[in-house]
């Protein structure tokens, strides 16, 4: 197994739209990889390439063959017909023996505080709920990297935030690669190794944010954090100004 | 409230349908009794019929032969349309024939049906034939209709085929096939009466061509009757043995 995802030259064009071109970058293995940048830019697209979900129109994807891949989907992508526990047991069925597939499901829905709603079918969850119910079957889902789509998009601020400071504990318990899209600039910054702010379509690194900072020094209100929040903010804010010119 | 009239929300099909009996009691007093029979001698002779045993001795012929038909309609139906609906070489293929199925005159099925495999079996024939386009036809429109969101994360998770079938495909198309059964166990008693009464010698349909020959139009009310009975037992029994298995997520 190679230790780097590579995009080399990537080129994807959906129906008319031309999403990514020449389009390059790296993932070490077991770092956190964050990317932000405006909505359409083509974020949801790298993940989908990084699954397998798509394949690239040129250019070369390298060091995701063979991965086992967890994807946490903008939508919670639920089973309706299956209980909360039944959604978890589903896709663990295929590759985790029955007695450690019990352990993990109470493990991961008593971290995401959904224990008790193991007997529940979705419909009876708030959309909230569905979501970590996703993360849940994501991170119990035995994985190389893990790929999430905005996935605390529906979720309130001070949950959000718990739940990135959990996710990073996880991280710690099993550091596998993860690429985690947001629009969040903070969960970007709380989380990430590495943060990618990407340009609109077609979609270019604009900035790279190296953050070596342990995960429980970083505070939002501390350096160097705050700096470069402001100067992703404005750099982010520069490339709406091509989308709405007359502002 | 609309119905503010009425004591219970209950009540109000059962006064409709006390207006319709007292308007057929009152026709009933202009005509023959051969030409429309009044209520009562309606029920007197429902009751004859069930007292003397004929009723059941003959329905259930009528009744095993509807379920036989009907069943192997869901059997062949139900995977024949997952084939089409998942399939588009199997789709091309077969769809047409389907549609020829589906549009072919009953009539034309009972005829042939007598003169290739013997009287005694044409009921049951005609039931499956007229039943198995709408199990088909059904079942390819909850697979047409499948989340494909849901088979991407089944992708990613690497579920395997076989269960991508049963958990994903099945759940989703169940709700479409049981209108398809609901539908098929409508036409299967209708079928059933009718290729009675050109093709056998037992049977509801059999008993009613009796009937219409000795002039007994009391006795085809009462089949009559009956038959719709059946059809509404088993409709109210197929949607509540539904109900408890799907109200958690539809």
């Amino acid at each position: 197994m190679t230790a780097v995802i590579r995009f080399e030259n990537v080129h994807k064009t959906l129906g008319q739209t031309r999403v990514l071109e020449g389009f390059s970058l790296q993932a070490k293995k077991g770092e956190i990889l964050c990317l932000v940048g405006p909505s359409g830019c083509g974020k949801t697209t790298i993940l989908q390439l990084l699954a397998g979900l798509e394949q690239p129109d040129a250019g070369r994807i390298t060091g995701t063959k063979g991965l086992k891949v967890s994807y946490v989907f903008q939508e919670p992508r639920l089973l309706l017909w299956k209980t909360v526990a039944g959604n978890m047991d589903f896709v663990l069925r295929d590759s985790v023996s029955p007695a450690r597939r019990q352990e993990l499901i109470a493990k991961y829905l008593r971290l995401m505080g959904l224990y008790e709603y193991r007997d529940n079918y979705p419909k009876a969850l708030s959309g909230g709920m569905m979501q970590r119910l996703a993360l849940c079957r994501a991170l119990a889902f035995p994985h190389d990297l893990l790929l999430l789509d905005e996935p605390f998009k529906s979720l309130d601020m001070p949950l959000r935030l718990g739940l990135v400071r959990q996710l990073a504990q996880m991280w710690r318990g099993n550091p596998s690669t993860m690429v985690f899209v947001t629009h969040d600039l903070m969960e970007a910054l709380l989380l990430g190794h590495r943060v990618l702010v990407l340009s609109a379509r077609p979609a270019a690194i604009l900035d790279t944010v190296d953050l070596d900072l342990p995960f429980e020094q970083r505070n939002i209100s501390r350096e160097p954090l705050p700096s470069h929040y402001g100067r992703m903010l404005s750099l982010l804010e520069a490339e709406s100004m091509k989308f709405l010119p007359n502002l | 409230m609309k119905n503010s009239i009425f004591p219970t929300r209950g009540l109000t099909p059962l006064f409709g349908l006390a207006v319709f009996i007292a308007f057929w009691q009152l026709i009933s007093g202009f005509y023959s009794h051969v030409i429309i029979p009044s209520p009562a001698e309606v029920a007197h002779t429902l009751w004859a019929l069930v007292v003397s045993g004929v009723f059941w001795e003959q329905s259930r012929h009528s009744i095993l032969r509807g379920l036989l038909g009907f069943c192997l309609a869901v059997a062949a139906g139900t995977p024949l349309g997952l084939l089409i609906g998942l399939n588009s070489v199997a789709a091309s293929l077969l769809r047409p024939l389907v549609v020829v199925l589906q549009v072919t005159p009953l009539i034309s099925w009972l005829l042939l049906a007598m003169i290739w495999i013997g009287f005694s079996r044409v009921p049951v024939f005609v039931v499956f034939v007229t039943t198995v386009p709408l199990i088909v036809i059904n079942t390819i429109q909850g697979v047409k209709s499948i989340d494909r969101q849901l088979l991407q994360m089944a992708q990613i998770y690497r579920i395997s085929k076989p269960r991508v079938i049963r958990e994903i495909y099945l759940p989703q198309v169940a709700p479409y096939l049981l209108a398809g059964v609901s539908n098929a166990l409508g036409v299967t008693w209708k079928a059933v009466a009718m290729a009675e009464f050109l093709s056998v010698q037992q049977g509801i349909g059999a008993s009613m061509a009796v009937a219409r020959i000795n002039l007994e139009t009391a006795a085809l009310f009462a089949w009559t009757l009956f038959l719709i009975g059946l059809g509404l037992v088993t409709d109210r029994l197929l949607v509540s043995l539904t109900n408890r298995k799907l109200k958690h997520w539809m």
